[in-house]
């Protein structure tokens, strides 16, 4: 942080060893970085192979994000996390996702990379370029909610809040992917997401009646059958 | 009633479910920094030195402080730990900042982190009073345990229940914008209009000068009160740099000083006659609630043995204090008395519903067991009067109940406005927070319902201390006092619009009829709007004050809960398959935000009971469960079917709270259907099941 210059193309930025990577960025990396989550288990197999002469970041840089279909330019530390980004970095802020445990347990900074869903507390903001970012903003608004915000508020899927953009996002995600996605699949896809006023089943209810709706409207994506 | 008894959408549901509710964590004002604590991990420790030299030379950081001096003593883990704090530009930099912090501290033995540690002879002591304190002695002891002698069925046995946290989503925290001469306080509270008198002092301002806003908050549970540790330390900081501050604390630090459920052990005796009458109940109890006293209520709970007696103690431990936690005190009294009822219900060989029924003096909790009963599904169900075996898998299932309390009240003091304005807008306003509950939802439903219109042609505001004053949201207490207030408050600025418009038509007041979205009188039919447009340009307001009697005679909150679980009695993991609650409640504002707090009150209860326990290393005096990584908090995958059902026929005509009462027994049913399964009697909560699997070698 001491030099404001940025290290480092965005080539070699793809090309970013983990080792080379701690080396630059310390400790408080090193403690997320260790502390991965296990949906971050996929994260981990998309990690580029370790190189020796792969080139260390320091500084501030300055990243494109494409967040909500915007490309928004934002100055970070090799160490930010894409939800400090997100909710510190960015002007204005995005502060939808929300800071709970920042370790990968809870789920309320869920994002979509690509329509998948993934903690933003375990992502890097330096290397989330060239991903769709979608937040729980870029999902809808008060005045223009999807089916899936209209439903939670329908159902009263939500009391404190505090959980709801990352179940908001995990079960667009889930519906988006299992079109036809019954109470098991629907448990089983949030159980990355913590609530603790008790929504839960509320959560299942508004699921289900945005699949039902959905199916009734004939208008159901395409299931998916691809990845994971 | 047209709007209210009915199900009514949250009315900040379009914001929080887009992200655009703006909590105290989520503020961002111009210049703000951020700040931290850096706190000690072990409870007791002698200073030596804090050296905040180097965090200074972080590039970032802003300032810092130090909390404690050269040879003072912490004197347990939680506020007390913290030694210092760092406020810089960005919330890494301010991380950053801490980990720099030099601290050499002398950590002293024995830990003191578990009461066998503090009641050790020679320990030391934890605090002046002394290892335990507050001990209450009632009831006739000897006569109680005579007649236990002679009872038909006798049980001896010890319970225990861990420490459990409130995991608010949100943290703990404030943000604090001060200009030198007045203050913004952002917080995440329980009690908005208390907390400004709080910052008042802390911030050595006049009261006029000094406003608190929580227009959302990420729950609090009971543990957000006071401004805290954090609120103390956030207005040092805020008038040191006269910047903005934000400081909330990490989850690590949530865990060690943010407050927490007390454990307790209680050791029973009592007995029942052969019928399965309750002769006697004797009880000693130590509550552990660290530095402070804990919470249990004194027997005889819910149910009526013909006799009781009670010794309970405080046993203080080098531990943060204890704080109000959904029920206080109510969830470990009754996984006691639910275990000691079931547990000789299952001796005398009598239905456990039926022996229940026996020794409950209130008809309400019959006709509430009968519901949850019928729900379970307990008259199909093989083992009703004692636990079944397992089948050749080694699965069992199994149905248990447990019942709640709470009281039905509200105090008078506080006050709200409604304003009618002549472009037909209305607003209701009152200081009271919204935590999750819904209580800015029915803030304008009241009113919507007063004035024959809907719930979107008011606009409420709440969570503001600037606004007419409101109760803290503690024990179920904040409808039962605020809805009373919000009616008045409607009634009288319905009446000033009455007697506007009684002028300019030349009806009596009294004729006025407000439904629909219409104002009728003989004769004469206006909207909403065309009557408010007769003020002219003056708008009319109303002020509630509390009146008692629009609280429906208050008195005892009661409800039943049930539970069925397969016990896999080779691996002890227990699995929920249902459960089913009834609560009354007086006259319901919302039923739809009812069935939400109430599945609320069992998945609260439910995790406590299966996942929730606070573990300390003894030796070391480290906290182990610091994480949502290791101290776990129930998830879509540990949900069962939940039926809730809403007491229709609770006579009483008045509104109150009841957000505890539902919180209190789902884990006594889940621990009483774990032995209804197989026999294996959970003496130890939760329910792990290494625990299971040592309560059925226990049975062998």
């Amino acid at each position: 942080m001491k030099s404001e210059n940025r290290t480092g193309s965005p080539d070699e930025r793809e090309s970013l060893s983990r080792r080379s990577f701690l080396k630059g960025a310390g400790g408080a990396a090193a403690g997320s970085m260790f502390a991965r989550g296990i949906a971050e288990a996929e994260q981990v197999a998309e990690a580029e192979p370790e190189q020796a002469d792969a080139p260390t970041l320091e500084g501030n840089l300055e990243v494109t994000l494409q967040i909500n279909g915007e490309d928004r330019v934002v100055q970070v530390e090799p160490r930010t996390t894409l939800l400090s980004a997100l909710r510190h970095r960015l002007d204005p802020a995005l502060t939808g996702a929300k800071q709970v445990c920042d370790n990968g347990n809870c789920g309320a900074c869920t994002v979509m990379f690509d329509g998948r869903p993934v903690y933003s507390c375990m992502q890097l903001a330096c290397l989330s370029e060239g991903k769709q970012i979608t937040t729980v903003e870029g999902l809808g608004s008060p005045d223009a909610m999807s089916d899936v915000q209209a439903a939670f508020c329908e159902k009263d899927a939500l009391m404190c809040g505090f959980c709801t953009p990352g179940f908001v996002v995990a079960s667009t995600a889930c519906l988006d992917r299992y079109s036809d996605a019954d109470l098991d699949t629907i448990r089983e896809q949030l159980a990355g997401n913590l609530c603790r006023c008790g929504t839960y089943p509320h959560i299942f209810e508004a699921l289900e009646s945005v699949r039902e709706s959905r199916r009734a409207a004939g208008a159901m994506p395409e299931k998916t059958e691809e990845g994971q | 009633m047209k709007v209210l008894n009915t199900d009514i959408k949250r009315v900040d549901g379009p914001d929080k479910v887009t992200g655009r509710a703006v909590y105290t964590h989520d503020v961002r004002l111009p210049g703000m920094v951020y700040a931290r604590l850096v706190l000690h991990h072990t409870p007791r420790a002698l200073v030596e030195s804090i050296d905040v030299s180097a965090a200074n030379e972080v590039p970032g950081v802003v300032a810092t402080g130090v909390l404690h001096s050269e040879g003072e003593v912490l004197a347990y883990l939680g506020d007390d730990s913290a030694l210092a704090w760092v406020a810089a530009e960005t919330p890494e930099a301010a991380i950053e900042g801490a980990r720099a912090v030099r601290r050499t501290l002398t950590d002293l033995q024995p830990t003191l982190v578990t009461p066998k540690q503090s009641q050790l002879p020679g320990a030391p002591q934890v605090s002046s009073r002394g290892n335990t304190s507050g001990e209450s002695d009632d009831g006739n002891r000897e006569q109680v345990l005579a007649a236990i002698e002679g009872a038909d069925h006798r049980l001896e046995a010890e319970y225990e229940l861990p420490i459990q946290h409130h995991v608010c989503l949100e943290t703990h925290g404030h943000v604090v914008d001060y200009d030198g001469e007045r203050a913004t306080i952002y917080a995440s509270t329980q009690a908005v209009s208390s907390l400004a008198g709080e910052f008042t002092r802390l911030l050595d301002l006049p009261a006029d000068r000094v406003r608190i806003l929580t227009p959302v908050m990420g729950g609090g549970f009971g543990s957000k009160f006071g401004a805290g540790l954090e609120g103390a330390v956030v207005a040092t900081i805020a008038k040191q740099l006269v910047r903005p501050v934000h400081l909330m604390l990490d989850r690590p630090q949530e865990f060690q000083m943010a407050g927490n459920r007390s454990g307790s052990k209680a050791t029973a005796r009592a007995g029942c006659n052969a019928e399965g009458r309750m002769v006697g109940l004797d009880l000693e109890v130590n509550r552990y609630g660290g530095m402070g006293a804990g919470s249990f209520p004194k027997p005889p709970y819910i149910y009526a043995p013909e006799q009781t007696s009670s010794v309970l103690r405080s046993v203080h431990t080098a531990l943060d204090s204890n704080r109000a936690m959904r029920a206080p005190g109510h969830p470990q009294s009754s996984f006691v008395t639910e275990s000691i009822v079931d547990e000789l219900a299952a001796k005398a060989g009598v239905d456990s519903v039926a022996f229940r029924k026996l020794n409950l003096d209130d008809e309400v909790w019959h006709r509430h067991l009968d519901a949850v009963a019928e729900k379970i599904g307990w008259a199909q169900h093989p083992n009703r009067t004692g636990p079944g075996t397992p089948d050749a898998d080694g699965l069992a299932e199994g149905i248990g109940f447990g019942l709640a309390t709470w009281r039905a009240s509200g105090r008078p003091g506080y006050s709200a406005e409604v304003r009618i304005s002549p472009d037909g807008s209305v607003t209701s306003s009152t200081a009271v927070q919204d935590l999750g509950t819904g209580s800015r939802t029915y803030v304008a439903a009241i009113v919507a319902e007063e004035l024959g219109l809907t719930v979107a042609d008011v606009t409420p505001r709440v969570g503001d201390s600037d606004l007419p004053p409101s109760i803290g949201s503690g024990g179920s207490i904040t409808t039962g006092s605020m809805a009373p207030v919000i009616q008045v408050a409607a009634f009288e600025a319905r009446r000033a619009l009455e007697n506007r418009l009684s002028e300019q038509l030349g009806q009596e007041p009294d004729s006025f009829v407000f439904a629909d979205g219409k104002v009728t009188a003989p004769g004469i039919e206006l909207t909403f709007r065309e009557a408010c447009a007769m003020l002219g340009s003056q708008p009319v307001t109303g002020q509630g004050k509390f009146k008692a009697d629009l609280l429906g005679g208050g008195g005892r909150l009661h409800g039943a809960q049930a539970a069925r679980v397969r016990v896999d009695t080779l691996t002890g993991r227990v699995e929920l398959l249902h459960m089913a609650a009834i609560q009354d409640q007086g006259i319901p504002l919302n039923r739809l935000a009812l069935r939400s707090q109430i599945n609320g009150g069992m998945i609260g209860a439910l995790s406590y009971g299966m996942l929730e326990e606070r573990v300390m290393d003894p030796d070391l005096g480290l906290l182990l469960t610091h994480s949502m990584d290791n101290y776990k908090v129930a998830g879509t995958m540990e949900m069962p079917r939940m039926d809730v059902i809403l007491d229709d026929d609770d006579p009483r005509h008045g509104v109150v709270g009841m957000a505890e009462a539902p919180a209190i027994p789902g884990h006594a049913a889940i621990s009483n259907a774990i032995f209804n399964a197989c026999g294996a009697r959970l003496r130890s909560v939760p329910f792990t099941p290494d625990r299971v699997l040592a309560a059925l070698a226990e049975k062998v």
